[in-house]
């Protein structure tokens, strides 16, 4: 069983996922009594190996479990999965899978351009460092969710404003269901941001206190970036919630949220092409500050 | 000929035949009653919808089923018509073509309106009626199932009974849904009672709809249609503010000017807090200015556009028919095969009894060679002569069974009586 398990490849679940959306696209075009029995098998498949691999890297790796850039995406990739899993089986007819599964395969692309090696962390930063994650990896996956329900609001408002016949090709939620994930993601971002970014700081403040481990200047392209996101998701939570009594506002919410999937887009990808000292291993100094009696 | 069929629908007989033609439920059991009494041993199903009365017969061997013009008379004496009125009308058919015709009725494809899901229901309750008056047997029983079974594949396996046709249908399970994902929670305003209002709020009240406001010109009317369609009355002077709090409006007044102008609109726009507004308008002339579709969180429709969807469903519809016409030309192969095979039964049962005898005789004189055999012994070789025989016959019937697909197997039915002399 371990021998199977620890075969597991991100390449496997990504074509699980992957021949999972080319199911989903082929939807509209033709009907077909297999399909839906392909894209559940695949679409299972794809979260179970996704599931065993985070569990086999979380019991193998000597450092804290999933503490890589690499585990951060995976495992946000994995909760979007997870989610899509349980909107097939409560709406086997809508097509979310269209619009979650590129994410989902976005981020384990990113997971694969991504260090493995996991985050420094010391005794005294590991729950601050399980905070500061644990919060951006939930303000991810809301903006990632809150932006794929904007963008299906979107294109089944365009379809009814067109006088289009919702239930004819592409299968979407309703308007109201869609604008009501999109502000509640919204501000779950917007919180769940905050709370990642302010964590990051004590985590930071703690590493210089403590002399364990490297700290990371207030100038670091890391932190601007992460404030610039923040900033962003608490001005579009701010925005949502003054629109909402205006007819406007779940228009307004669902172009907000693709702005701020956008802004994460490109700060994960300065994140991953950029230079920083954020996550990065102590000095030889600090090494053997730490070896000291 | 093992089944017949006689029948007329809307395409073949005019109105006024058609409702001298159809059956009441009781005068349905009656014409069943007076068929066993009259065709002893044969089967027979009565389909009678207002669209259509079919005879299905069926019967094989001594007992076959009556010939066509003799079920077209009895069709017109049941109902008292003169039969050379309805011969020309009738069609009539036989075996596969029986097969295929009610494969394709009990799956809307005949209907006249394309895929539509109530044949089914009547062709189940057709079939029902049949089997308590005792006119349904194997040949039949086989016959509707296998038409169920085609009817279940055509709903399940294309999209032709998927699309709606009717405009309230169209109006609240495609567009309102479209809009809003529940209904028990939002509040529904009739502005005015047309026909098309009463059938587009039995569809808002089967999605969950609970909070119907009516309003109508006359207070009077308003309340009556209030009490009948279990609605609370509004006056018609307070269209503003229901307005304002309506989540729904469902508008199908006789008016000749817009009822709902842009102006009117703005004044109640003012109190909705942002909520999106779904409007029906099912009027000609419109009720509502179709400038206010234009307004942000409003998604107005007027009867063209609804027909329009309902146009674009029914092209749906067309495309899927080569999808379902190869499930019943599949379904209707499948049945005929089996129908074939079924006539080889006899000859089968000849053939298994020849071996079997020849079989115990042999076991018999064994046994009386080999006295000192115990039970186990004699039960283990007697098993062994019936896999022997199970083993032998396997060829020649599978060879039947493949050769039934293809049409009634008489010349290796024939083969195998001389080959192996079984007499009738």
């Amino acid at each position: 069983m371990t021998t199977f398990i620890s075969g597991i490849s991100v390449v496997c679940f990504a074509a699980s996922y992957l021949v999972a959306l080319v199911c989903e696209a082929s939807r509209p075009l033709f009907r077909s009594g297999l399909r839906g029995a392909v894209l559940v098998g695949f679409a299972a498949a794809g979260f179970l190996a996704h599931t065993l691999f985070l569990g086999w890297r979380a019991a193998t790796e000597p450092a804290v479990p999933l503490s890589s850039a690499f585990d951060w995406y995976l495992l946000a990739a994995w909760l979007l999965a997870g989610g899509y899993l349980w909107l097939l089986a409560a709406n086997p007819r809508t097509q979310v899978g269209l619009f979650v599964l590129p994410v989902v395969l976005g981020l384990v692309g990113a997971a694969e351009l991504s260090s493995r090696a996991p985050f420094p962390q010391s005794p005294a930063t590991q729950v601050w460092g399980a905070i500061h994650g644990s919060f951006n990896l939930a303000a991810s996956v809301a903006v990632a969710g809150g932006a794929v329900a904007g963008l299906m609001w979107l294109i089944q408002a365009m379809r009814l404003a067109r006088k289009r016949s919702p239930a004819q090709g592409l299968r979407l939620p309703s308007l109201e269901r869609l604008a009501d994930v999109s502000g509640r993601a919204a501000s779950i971002a917007a919180w769940t941001g905050a709370a990642g970014f302010v964590s990051g700081l004590v985590l930071n403040a703690v590493n210089r206190r403590s002399g364990l481990l490297e700290t990371v200047p207030w100038n670091d392209p890391v932190v601007l970036r992460m404030a610039l996101v923040v900033a962003w998701l608490v001005v579009a939570a701010a925005i949502g919630r003054a629109l909402a009594r205006r007819p406007q506002a779940a228009r307004v919410g669902a172009w907000l949220s693709l702005v701020s999937l956008g802004l994460l887009a490109a700060s994960m990808l300065w994140g991953i092409l950029g230079t920083t000292r954020h996550g990065v291993p102590p000095t030889h100094a600090a090494t053997a500050r730490e070896a000291a009696p | 000929m093992t089944l017949a069929f006689v029948g007329g629908t809307h395409r073949t007989v005019p109105l006024a035949l058609r409702e001298r033609l159809a059956f009441s439920a009781e005068q349905a059991a009656e014409a069943l009653a007076r068929f066993r009494d009259r065709f002893p041993g044969r089967e027979l199903v009565l389909l009678s919808t207002c669209n259509r009365v079919e005879l299905y017969a069926a019967g094989e061997r001594e007992t076959v089923p009556p010939p066509a013009e003799q079920l077209v008379s009895f069709l017109a004496e049941c109902r008292g018509i003169e039969a050379a009125l309805l011969a020309p009308l009738l069609a009539r058919e036989s075996d596969e073509a029986v097969v295929r015709h009610l494969f394709s009725v009990a799956s809307g494809l005949d209907s006249m309106v394309l895929g539509e899901p109530q044949i089914l229901a009547q062709v189940k309750q057709a079939w029902a009626l049949a089997q308590r008056s005792d006119t349904s047997g194997p040949l039949t029983g086989g016959l509707f199932q296998a038409a169920l079974r085609t009817a279940k594949r055509v709903a399940s396996e294309t999209a032709l009974g998927r699309e709606r046709l009717s405009i309230p249908s169209v109006a609240v399970a495609d567009f309102a849904r479209g809009v809003f994902e529940r209904f028990d929670d939002k509040r529904v305003l009739l502005v005015g009672a047309g026909k098309m209002a009463h059938e587009t709020l039995r569809y808002l009240r089967e999605a969950g709809a609970r909070d119907v406001v009516v309003v109508n010109r006359t207070a009077e009317r308003a309340d009556r249609l209030a009490a009948r369609l279990d609605a609370r009355p509004g006056r018609f002077a307070d269209l503003i503010a229901e307005l304002a709090a309506a989540d729904l409006v469902v508008s199908t007044t006789g008016a000749s000017e817009p009822v709902v102008t842009a102006e009117l609109f703005a004044r109640a726009e003012a109190g909705r807090a942002g909520r999106p507004l779904v409007v029906l308008d099912l009027a000609v002339p419109r009720d509502f200015d179709p400038a206010i579709g234009t307004r942000p969180g409003v998604w107005l429709y007027s009867i063209d556009d609804l027909g329009a969807a309902c146009e674009a469903n029914r092209k749906s519809r067309q495309r899927e028919m080569p999808a379902a016409l190869a499930i019943v030309e599949e379904e209707a192969r499948r049945f005929m095969g089996d129908l074939h095979h079924r006539s080889t039964a006899p000859v089968i049962e000849r053939l298994r009894a020849g071996w079997s005898e020849t079989g115990d005789a042999e076991l018999e004189r064994l046994f009386r060679h080999l006295p000192s055999l115990d039970e186990a012994a004699r039960a283990e070789i007697r098993q062994a002569f019936e896999r022997y025989a199970a083993k032998m016959l396997h060829p020649p019937l599978e060879s039947l069974r493949n050769e039934s697909r293809a049409g009634p197997p008489h010349g290796l039915l024939d083969a195998l009586k001389r080959l192996f002399d079984l007499k009738e």
